[in-house]
C-alpha cells in the first residue's frame, strides 16, 4: 500500500518534471522519425536505383552497408558514438547533448525507415509494374503513378509503428539525462531516494505513450485497407 | 518498306544458366493474328515478353515497324505506346477507377487530353458491356470483367499491336467466354494480334498463323488447318494429342 501511496504521491509532486519529460521524449522521437523519414527516402531511392559502374551499383553497396551497420550494432552504441564524435568535429562548439542524441536516432531511424520504404514498394505486384511499362510509361512515371500510391499503403502504418518503437528507444537517451521520461525518472530516483515507485510511474506513462499511439496505427491500418 | 510490323530475329534469352529462347525467327505482318501454343516452359511468354522488351533478350534484334528496338539507345517507352499488352493476371490498378485505369496512360503520355480520354473510355467501356463500372474500383469486378477492362486500358493507347499472355489463363471457366468475344471482335476489327493461350478451339478459330513453340524454338508453324488439321512435328502431334483427347 505504501508503494500506491508513493506512486501518486510521485505524479502529484513531481507532475511538471514528468510532463517535461513527456515533451522531451516525444520531440525526441519526431525529430528522428522527421529525419529518419528523409534520411529513409534517400536511402530507398539509392537501393532501388539502377545507376551503375561496371557490375557495382554504388549506390545501392552504400546504403545497404548504411543499413546493416546501422541495424546490427546497438543504438546505444550509437548514441555513444556521436556523443563522442561530435564535439570532435566540432571543437569548440557546444552543440549541446540533444543534438549529438537527435542526430544518432535520426541516422538510426533513417536505416529502419528505409527498409520499410523498399519493402513497402517492393510488396507492390511486380504485374503493377510491368502493365504500366507495357502503356509506355516511363520508370519515373510508373514509380509516381503506379507504384508509390500503392505502396503508401504499406508504408504508412509501419512508419508509425516506428514511431512507436522510437518512444520507447529513445530512454536509452536518458543515459547522457537527455531530459526524456527516463532521465526524470533518474532524477526522481535520486532526490527521493525510491527505486520501485518512479519506476512504475515512468512505467504506466510509457504505456499510456505507447498504447494510445499503437491503438490510433490500428484504426489508421483499418482505414487504409477499407479504401 | 516490307509490310511486316514485327520481325524477329534470331532471337534468344537466358534467365542465368536456363536458356528459355534458342533462335526464334519469325515475321508478323500487319493485320495478321497470330496464336502461339505448346507445352509450359517452351517458351511462348518470354518470346512474347520479349517483343515489348518486357523481357530483354539476351541477343537477337527485334524490329518494330522497320525499327530495331533492341538496338542501343532507342526510346523503348515510345515503342511501348504503339503496343498493347493484356496479363494473364489482368494487372489492372487497384488504386483507380475503372474509368482511371484506362484514362491515366493517354493523357500522362499527352495522347489525349482530360476531356477526350474521359470520352474515349465511355466509348471502349460500352463496347465491352462496363460502362455502368466506369466509376467503380476494379476490386469491385469480377475476373472477367477486369480482364475485359485491362484489354481496353491497353486499346485507350490506340495500339497497332496487341499482345496477350494467356488471357484466359486466370479466369473461372465460366468467364472466359465474355473475354474470348471480346478479343474476337478485336481481331475482326482488323487488329494485329499475337495470343499465348490454351484454348486451342479459340486459336484455331480467330487465328491466320498458328505457332507451336517447344524448348525455346518455333518447332512448327502453319495455317491452323495445317498445325491443327495434319501436325508434322511429332512433338506438335503429341502435345495436340495431349490436350484435344
Amino acid at each position: 500500500m505504501n508503494i500506491l501511496m508513493n506512486v501518486f504521491k510521485i505524479f502529484t509532486k513531481y507532475w511538471d518534471m514528468l510532463l517535461e519529460g513527456v515533451g522531451m521524449t516525444l520531440m525526441l522521437s519526431a525529430i528522428a522519425v522527421a529525419f529518419g523519414i528523409v534520411i529513409g527516402i534517400v536511402l530507398a531511392l539509392m537501393r532501388l536505383s539502377n545507376f551503375k559502374i561496371g557490375k557495382v551499383k554504388p549506390l545501392g553497396a552504400i546504403a545497404t552497408a548504411y543499413t546493416e551497420v546501422i541495424r546490427d550494432t546497438p543504438l546505444l552504441l550509437q548514441l555513444y558514438f556521436f556523443y563522442f564524435l561530435i564535439p570532435m568535429i566540432f571543437p569548440g562548439v557546444d552543440l549541446g547533448k540533444i543534438f549529438s542524441v537527435a542526430l544518432a536516432m535520426s541516422l538510426n531511424s533513417g536505416a529502419y525507415v528505409a527498409e520499410i520504404i523498399r519493402s513497402g514498394i517492393m510488396a507492390v505486384d511486380k504485374g503493377q509494374t510491368e502493365a504500366a511499362r507495357s502503356l509506355g510509361l516511363n520508370y519515373q512515371q510508373t514509380l509516381r503513378k503506379v507504384v508509390l500510391p500503392q505502396a503508401i499503403k504499406n508504408i504508412l502504418p509501419a512508419l508509425c509503428n516506428e514511431f512507436v518503437t522510437i518512444v520507447k528507444e529513445s530512454s536509452l537517451a536518458s543515459t547522457f539525462f537527455a531530459g526524456d521520461i527516463m532521465t526524470q525518472y533518474k532524477t526522481i530516483n535520486s532526490i527521493t531516494y525510491l527505486a520501485i515507485e518512479p519506476l512504475i510511474v515512468s512505467g504506466i506513462i510509457y504505456f499510456v505513450l505507447g498504447f494510445t499511439l499503437s491503438k490510433a496505427v490500428a484504426a489508421l491500418e483499418r482505414r487504409m485497407k477499407n479504401d | 518498306m516490307t509490310n511486316n510490323i514485327l520481325e524477329v530475329y534470331d532471337l534468344h534469352k537466358s534467365f542465368g544458366e536456363l536458356q528459355v529462347l534458342k533462335g526464334v525467327t519469325e515475321h508478323i505482318a500487319k493485320g495478321e493474328v497470330v496464336s502461339v501454343i505448346g507445352p509450359s516452359g517452351g517458351g511462348k511468354s518470354t518470346f512474347l515478353r520479349c517483343l515489348n522488351l518486357l523481357e530483354v533478350p539476351t541477343s537477337g534484334q527485334i524490329l518494330f515497324d522497320g525499327i530495331d528496338i533492341t538496338a542501343k539507345g532507342v526510346n523503348v517507352d515510345l515503342h511501348r505506346q504503339r503496343m498493347g499488352m493484356v496479363f494473364q493476371h489482368f494487372n489492372v490498378f487497384p488504386h483507380m477507377t475503372v474509368g482511371q485505369n484506362i484514362t491515366m496512360a493517354p493523357t500522362l503520355l499527352g495522347k489525349k487530353s482530360q476531356a477526350e480520354a474521359d470520352e474515349m473510355a465511355k466509348e471502349l467501356l460500352s463496347t465491352v458491356g462496363l460502362y455502368e463500372k466506369l466509376n467503380e474500383y476494379p476490386n469491385r469486378l469480377s475476373g472477367g470483367q477486369k480482364q475485359r477492362l485491362a484489354i481496353v486500358r491497353a486499346l485507350a493507347m490506340e495500339p497497332e499491336v496487341m499482345l496477350f499472355d494467356e488471357p484466359t489463363s486466370a479466369l473461372d471457366p465460366e468467364m472466359v467466354g465474355e473475354v474470348l468475344a471480346v478479343i474476337k471482335n478485336l481481331v475482326k476489327g482488323g487488329m494485329t494480334t499475337v495470343i499465348v493461350t490454351h484454348e486451342m478451339g479459340f486459336a484455331r478459330e480467330i487465328s491466320d498463323r498458328v505457332f507451336f513453340m517447344d524448348g525455346g524454338i518455333l518447332a512448327e508453324k502453319g495455317s491452323p488447318e495445317e498445325i491443327f488439321g495434319n501436325p508434322q512435328n511429332p512433338r506438335t502431334k503429341e502435345f495436340l494429342g495431349k490436350v484435344l483427347y
